[in-house]
């Protein structure tokens, strides 16, 4: 600080920085660096202040006046929100009963991008199966065997209930409807495709598909 | 007043120089290595000690630790002397925390590799390494706490300041984080568990950045810029309250690294508001350096050691801004666990810590060797290369964070998440992390050219070891003068000194670490979470050493974006049992605190667990996790099952008494079933395998609680 102690040490008079202009503090010289006697510069004292203000309006406004949600209730409020739109948009359905095979190009490639998503990383890239059963040959597990017949019907409640003894998970929450239907519609296509390295056969042998 | 001769020690400066250059490469080059890793896996090798979550805290602790430690000391031993003008009190003191550190380096690259580890980012050591490290960190400390008090200054300059603080409040920092207790002479587990050792963690994480990384590196600034400049320090007021406002303020910020997370509310809000306040206190570090060179900008231009000073006092003065930006809770639910923060931390390393490092080496060569830099343009050559390399460095990932945010918390107007497979984000970002290889490659070959400048340099000059110097004694003088102001009082009693720096720096930790032990509704208890099966926790111990913890997180924020994709958000009372917490830092792959709930969105069988630890890329073509083939190999250390339960059981873990002799049996019993289940699947392993604890570990993870508990709100 520049008090008379430190201006009278070394120097009578406050020596002047010829570059500058600012004043010398007498007395601090410490292996040749010497220090100047300017007052901290205003706008970085008014910063200070600001931020000072800033954390207590921030306290006061979270934790005592509850102008703003902490984090369990912003995330409830973001929660009740979305349940209004999913309200707003209701699904579009799809008959279960007679559900049939998509074939139109748009649906199967819809399709395609589902399961290169989600079902890619245990069935194969082709479907030639991985930890999951091959999708490719003729041999299926869920099938209905008194009509030796695989239904897209059976394949989509398989997707919506899982087969978790086996490790595959539910889909329900997080494909739509038309969305499991294209993904199968997809699957049963590759039929005979014939990939490499294809996963030894489980289940039984059907013969019709759709 | 009689003239006394005496000796600055220039021999142990040139020593840390030398291990400063030797470690920087070598840390540098291990950036380069894990940053290729990350778009090309093969380069993991498939082999235990060259894979990324043990190579990734290599880098880290090479480069804080080895790099910018030993540039602290070589700065520091340099100026200590002359700011007091005399030479070290002790020398076996200097030399043996010369040693004493290069050894611990050494034996923390062995052993970081080798896969011991405690699991707690920048602070991985493990204990006997912690107890050298405190043993070594007091020796140096007392020996410069002698030296100043037998200095012939009277009064000490802000530098040392800077110096003493750094002292007592690593010391502080890194003994309370390693409080752990030994189950095997090299590994350990902490005394503290879940948000308890979360908090104590980043209280430490955070002000390793601030006491390691800032206000050492502040007190090299306050030396060399004004003697490679030639100019007087701005303002010796403004040193004062920045000094003082810093050390103070730092300390509270920790919790900062933890919003959103399962800790106590009104902790997360401290860590925002003490960030907020920190802006002021750190940007007059900025200005007191930049400010010195008024009058001086002329020899910026020309000297190649003020280019390197100025960049770096302006990266530091851009993170000291960002960080605080990064402590707010919008802005931080989008850069944390991605790139971004990757993108931060090295604006402060490659210019803060990396630039005003590489100043100093500059300056400082020549000095000692009594010559002329061997060539001033190959200084701006790798002044530009810097430059550049932090630009290729950071832009990329500040691109991938946003990039990564955006993609994670983008749903459709059916309100799915648009990109529910991480690896669709991944892909994404794969051109940035490209980049980054190119800017950290860069950077690297900087200061490769920097090696062969100083070599040059020491070639043509002559070293003087120890340099002679003269001053009077220092007079006695009582205690407070009239007139002579409390601060400069202080400034000529460093022990009263170091005791104040120790209360400013003691009070943020104890307002915001005790609290979570005394008052029981920080961490509510949940009756559905019990203690870790021995299998599982030899798992556990597996995923530590790997170091998974480097790329996945175990903590699902609350947000509907995280809800959606990984399940239920995380609760406090969920992690009582984890000696230590894994939560993590970053996202290179998904959470994984769900993975094991078998109605959520993520769970994945045995065997699928099986296949993607052996060939990740089988499973997933473009995954970028390296292969762990070997866990099928290697055993699982079972003889270590009673000690570690008894570990856990001092540490309060409710297993029943007398279960440590007996937990190997349903170790032996968990294992085999999952082997059995393997074996349907077609895979046979063998029950005694690493590979099936993780499995098992795994499919354990984040099941305590059912469905949508929400009895433990966090208060």
């Amino acid at each position: 600080m520049s008090n008379t102690e430190d201006k009278n040490l070394h120097h009578g008079e406050p020596e002047i920085d010829e570059l500058t202009n600012d004043r010398y503090l007498g007395g601090h010289e410490y292996d040749g660096i010497r220090e100047l006697d300017n007052k901290l510069p205003q706008w970085w004292l008014y910063l200070f202040y600001v931020t000072i203000i800033f954390s207590l309006v921030y306290l006061v406004g979270y934790h005592l006046a509850d102008w703003w949600p902490l984090q369990e209730k912003e995330y409830n409020n973001e929660m009740a929100a979305v349940a209004d739109i999913k309200k707003a948009t209701p699904q579009i359905e799809v008959d279960l009963e007679n559900m049939m095979p998509l074939t139109a190009e748009a649906d199967l490639t819809a399709g395609k991008v589902t399961y290169d998503k989600i079902c890619v990383t245990c069935h194969g890239k082709f479907g030639e199966g991985l930890v999951g059963p091959n999708m490719t040959d003729m041999y299926w597990i869920h099938g209905d065997s008194t009509n030796n017949k695989v239904t897209i019907k059976e394949l989509y409640n398989v997707v919506i209930t899982g087969v978790i003894e086996k490790g595959m998970i539910s889909y329900k929450d997080q494909l739509s409807p038309v969305q499991i239907q294209q993904v199968l519609s997809f699957i049963l296509t590759l039929q005979g495709t014939n990939p490499a390295n294809q996963k030894a056969p489980q289940g039984r042998k059907y013969d019709t598909f759709g | 007043m009689e003239l006394q001769k005496f000796y600055y020690d220039n021999k142990i400066v040139k020593m840390f120089a030398y291990a400063t250059l030797f470690w920087g490469i070598v840390g540098m080059l291990v950036g380069v290595l894990i940053a290729s890793q990350m778009v090309f896996p093969a380069l993991n090798f498939n082999f235990a000690y060259t894979t990324f979550g043990r190579v990734r805290p290599v880098h880290t602790n090479a480069i804080i630790f080895a790099f910018v430690g030993n540039g602290i000391f070589t700065g520091y031993y340099y100026s200590l002397q002359r700011l007091l003008k005399t030479g070290m009190a002790s020398n076996w003191m200097t030399r043996f925390h010369f040693w004493g550190w290069q050894t611990i380096i050494v034996l923390a690259a062995v052993t970081l590799l080798a896969g011991f580890t405690t699991g707690k980012e920048y602070a991985e050591l493990e204990w006997p390494i912690d107890i050298m490290i405190a043993v070594v960190w007091v020796v140096f400390g007392w020996n410069m706490m002698w030296t100043i008090l037998k200095r012939r200054v009277k009064h000490i300059y802000v530098a040392i300041w800077f110096y003493i603080a750094t002292f007592v409040t690593v010391a502080v920092l890194h003994i309370g984080n390693s409080i752990e207790i030994p189950w095997s002479f090299l590994k350990s587990y902490p005394v503290y568990a879940g948000v308890q050792d979360a908090l104590v963690q980043w209280w430490y994480g955070h002000n390793a950045v601030a006491f390691f990384l800032t206000t050492p590196y502040l007190g090299l600034m306050y030396y060399f810029m004004p003697k490679a400049a030639n100019r007087p320090v701005y303002s010796y007021k403004l040193s004062v309250i920045h000094f003082w406002a810093l050390i103070f303020l730092y300390i509270w910020a920790g919790p900062h690294h933890l919003l959103y997370q399962s800790v106590p509310n009104w902790a997360q809000s401290l860590g925002t508001v003490f960030s907020i306040m920190l802006i002021a206190p750190s940007w007059g570090g900025m200005i007191n350096g930049l400010l010195t060179l008024r009058g001086a900008w002329d020899k910026v231009r020309e000297e190649p050691v003020l280019k390197f000073f100025v960049v770096a006092v302006t990266a530091y003065g851009m993170s000291t801004f960002e960080g605080p930006m990064l402590s707010l809770k919008s802005i931080n639910a989008i850069s944390h666990f991605t790139n971004w923060t990757v993108g931060h931390v090295h604006i402060g390393a490659l210019g803060w810590n990396g630039f005003l490092t590489f100043g100093m080496i500059y300056w400082l060569f020549p000095k000692m060797f009594n010559t002329k830099l061997y060539s001033v343009k190959l200084a701006n050559l790798h002044f530009w290369m810097g430059t550049l390399a932090i630009l290729f460095y950071s832009i990329p990932l500040y691109w991938a964070g946003w990039t990564e945010a955006s993609m994670f918390k983008q749903f459709n107007d059916a309100g799915e998440l648009v990109y529910p497979n991480f690896l669709e984000i991944v892909s994404q970002i794969m051109p940035m992390y490209y980049m980054r290889i190119f800017g950290g490659t860069l950077y690297f070959l900087g200061a490769i050219l920097m090696v062969y400048n100083i070599a040059k340099t020491v070639k043509a000059g002559s070293f003087v070891a120890m340099e002679a110097a003269e001053a009077p004694a220092l007079e006695k003088e009582g205690g407070m003068k009239p007139g002579e102001g409390f601060h400069r009082f202080l400034e000529r009693r460093p022990v009263q000194f170091m005791i104040l720096s120790i209360i400013a720096i003691l009070i943020g930790g104890l307002v915001e670490i005790v609290p979570t032990y005394l008052i029981k509704s920080n961490i509510p208890t949940i009756s559905s979470v019990k203690p870790y099966t021995p299998l599982e926790l030899q798992g556990r111990d597996i995923y530590i050493k790997e170091g998974c913890y480097n790329c996945h997180s175990q903590m699902i924020r609350p947000f509907r974006s995280e809800t959606e994709r990984y399940g239920e958000y995380s609760k406090a009372g969920e992690y009582v049992y984890d000696h230590p917490f894994q939560w993590g830092s970053k996202r290179t792959g998904p959470d994984l605190w769900r993975e094991g709930v078998k109605t959520g969105k993520n769970y994945k069988p045995d065997a699928w667990h099986y296949r993607h630890f052996m060939n990740p890329q089988e499973l997933n073509a473009t995954s970028l996790m390296p292969k762990y083939s070997w866990l099928a190999d290697v055993e699982i250390d079972i003889a270590s099952t009673p000690k570690k339960i008894r570990v856990m059981q001092t540490l309060g873990v409710p297993y029943p008494e007398g279960y440590d002799l007996i937990a190997n049996d349903d170790l032996k019993a968990q294992a085999e079933a999952i082997a059995a289940g393997l074996k349907a699947d077609g895979i046979e392993v063998g029950s005694n395998k690493q590979v099936i604890a993780l499995i098992a570990y795994m499919q354990r993870l984040g099941t305590d609680i059912s469905g949508s508990t929400t009895t433990s709100e966090n208060k």
